[in-house]
């Protein structure tokens, strides 16, 4: 999986990349949902994910604070993620994967905006991302 | 460092020269040990970040268990004029009114010894702890969850869970005033009604402590402390109900502060004016969740004092189970600061950080006007604790000190180091017994993830800031 802890001394962060912004925000879900311990082979259910941001960090953030809500309040856990749509302000998203509530592995608070920038180096989108634990 | 220019103007105390965009100086409270722990510039960035915030009034403060954080430093101690400065979501921080509370028994450690094994079992089988813990045997729904944010402590008292006479033992009596339930989103209730009653994971614990040493004699008569007695510390917050409360303010913020025409160095410092409706609203939400943190906590003193009772006879009033002290560390609150001659109200942030009164402080209830009000530090998992007392010193931090030892590791780094190791058993060869939900939260929270607590609080008191009482040594724990 694309994406590497950041050494946080008060939480813990993942610093994620992809050849496309698209991609950026799909392995951020898929990085998030593995540190967390709520990833699941079976796909037979779908939430959909829509959220509204000032740019696309906001949006980054939103996303996965939406992502945090399915999985520890509705016991989603999730196989796989897709962007319909993403603007500077807009997010459409869907997960596949099932409402089987098994329990997690951490408990993640929070998503923060600490010192969150999505830059474009070397071809590849990046981002460093820091959760509250 | 990075563009910061530090100097050390006593042998506890670093200042960070004003630099604009810094409104005002950086002030963090540090002896030679502490200033080692201190790393990379990141941690000094965010007090100098904090420290371009409008309206703050004095410097930009930092404990001595100040690590990195997100947005403020943990550790960090803010005032901002109510009338011209901000309020910050995440100055106060995810895991709102987190804090601590010491339960006082009449047991020595002899007493305890024989019954050990069934006692902390039986804790960790009655106080629900671990990732996603929930208790629905305390659940309530609807307006009843509503007096819950409402009054605090008090609706614990009022629904007969804990005594009355706990309610002087609580920082501002178990209750912050103009909490909002209406500001609280429909995702925050659900996050947090069944949570209320549980401990959650993390570095959130149940320790039993031993009194080892008594440091100050007349003050821990005046407050119930003696030499070998049992207590109990408990430590955690508002659970997922805080954590989206904080959640929905930031969003929120950011765009607040674009349109009140405030440049943040970091967003995570996404704040609006005091006055504001943005800051209002966040005021009575974040008041809500402190309110259901501080009850949160109180229902785990229920289940203790109720787990007592049942290992060693009696009631709990019969075994001399009382509450020494419950205080926040993640809290905003009004408070009417004196600075530069002036009195100012001010929003005082907090974020891991908690009041520290001193004595004579005519807010202290009777029971602590002679002693100053208890200053709960937890140290970690198998080194020390502290209960130190405010002292007149603390004028110059708005009444603020250390809320316990501070992280030294990353989470990754604390894990990497504990492979192959096993801690309980480390623990259990310093007599220590530890039950936990989770192996990796053990390894998270070993003791040297930790500063060493007494560095800490060396320097606190060699800054005036509290006084020694007495040191606690930990013999057994719920971690979650």
């Amino acid at each position: 999986m694309p994406y590497t802890l950041i050494d946080h001394t008060a939480d813990t962060g993942m610093r994620v990349s992809s050849p496309t912004v698209e991609g950026l925000f799909v392995e951020a879900a898929l990085a998030l949902c593995d540190i967390m311990g709520a990833l699941t082979p079976g796909k037979g259910e779908t939430a959909v994910v829509q959220v509204e941001g000032v740019d696309r960090e906001d949006l980054l953030v939103r996303w996965l604070q939406e992502i945090l809500y399915l999985v520890e309040v509705k016991g989603f856990r999730v196989a796989k993620a897709g962007l319909m749509e993403l603007t500077d302000t807009d997010l459409r998203g869907e997960l596949r994967g099932a409402y089987t509530g098994e329990s997690l592995l951490v408990e993640v608070k929070a998503v923060t905006y600490h010192n969150l920038e999505i830059a474009c180096i070397d071809n590849a989108y990046v981002a460093a991302i820091i959760l509250d634990m | 460092m990075s563009g910061l220019n530090i100097r050390r103007i006593d042998p506890f105390r670093l200042e960070i020269a004003r630099i604009p965009p810094m409104r005002t100086t950086g002030l963090v409270y540090a002896n030679r040990a502490i200033e080692r722990t201190l790393g990379d510039v990141q941690v000094l960035q965010q007090v100098a970040n904090v420290a371009t915030l409008p309206g703050i009034v004095g410097p930009s403060m930092a404990m001595p268990d100040i690590h990195w954080g997100y947005g403020f430093p943990i550790g960090g101690v803010a005032a901002f004029s109510r009338d011209e400065g901000v309020i910050s979501p995440g100055g106060v921080g995810y895991d709102i009114n987190c804090g601590v509370c010491c339960i006082l028994t009449g047991l020595k450690v002899e007493d305890v010894r024989p019954r050990l094994e069934r006692l902390l079992t039986s804790l960790y089988n009655n106080v629900p702890s671990g990732v996603g813990s929930c208790n629905r045997a305390l659940a309530v729904s609807g307006k009843e969850f509503n007096r819950v944010l409402e009054l605090g402590a008090r609706w614990s008292v009022k629904k007969g869970y804990a005594p009355t006479d706990d309610l002087e033992a609580h920082e501002d009596e178990g209750c912050i005033a103009g909490a909002d339930p209406e500001a609280v989103s429909a995702k925050a209730l659900e996050r947090g009604q069944p949570q209320l009653g549980t401990l959650g994971s993390g570095n959130h614990f149940l320790e039993l402590d031993v009194v080892d040493l008594v440091a100050d004699s007349e003050k821990a008569r005046e407050l119930g402390l003696f030499g070998d007695q049992v207590v109990v510390l408990v430590h955690t917050g508002s659970r997922g109900l805080g954590h989206q409360v904080c959640d929905d303010h930031v969003h929120g913020m950011i765009s607040a502060a674009s349109r009140h025409g405030i440049a943040l160095p970091d967003r995570q410092l996404a704040c609006a004016p005091v006055t504001s409706r943005e800051g209002r609203e966040y005021f009575g939400a974040m008041a809500a969740a402190a309110n259901f943190a501080f009850a949160n906590r109180e229902l785990i003193a229920y289940l203790i004092r109720g787990t007592f009772e049942q290992v060693f006879g009696g009631s709990f009033e019969r075994l001399g189970m009382r509450m020494l002290f419950d205080c926040c560390h993640n809290i905003a609150k009004m408070e009417r600061i004196r600075w530069e001659g002036r009195e100012i109200e001010a929003c005082v942030h907090r974020k891991g950080a908690t009041r520290a009164l001193p004595p004579g402080d005519t807010r202290l209830p009777p029971r602590f006007r002679r002693t100053g009000q208890p200053v709960l530090v937890p140290g970690d998992m198998g080194r020390m604790s502290y209960i130190l007392s405010g002292a007149a010193g603390a004028a110059e931090t708005f009444f603020s000190a250390c809320h316990g030892a501070g992280r030294l590791l990353s989470r990754h780094e604390a894990k990497k180091r504990a492979r192959g190791r096993k801690i309980l058993d480390e623990l259990l060869r310093k007599d220590i017994h530890a039950m936990a939900a989770s192996r990796a939260t053990l390894a998270e929270e070993m003791p040297e993830a930790y500063k060493d607590v007494s560095d800490v609080v060396d320097t606190i008191t060699g800054a005036g800031i509290t006084s020694c009482v007495a040191r606690l040594r930990p013999f057994a724990m719920v971690k979650g």
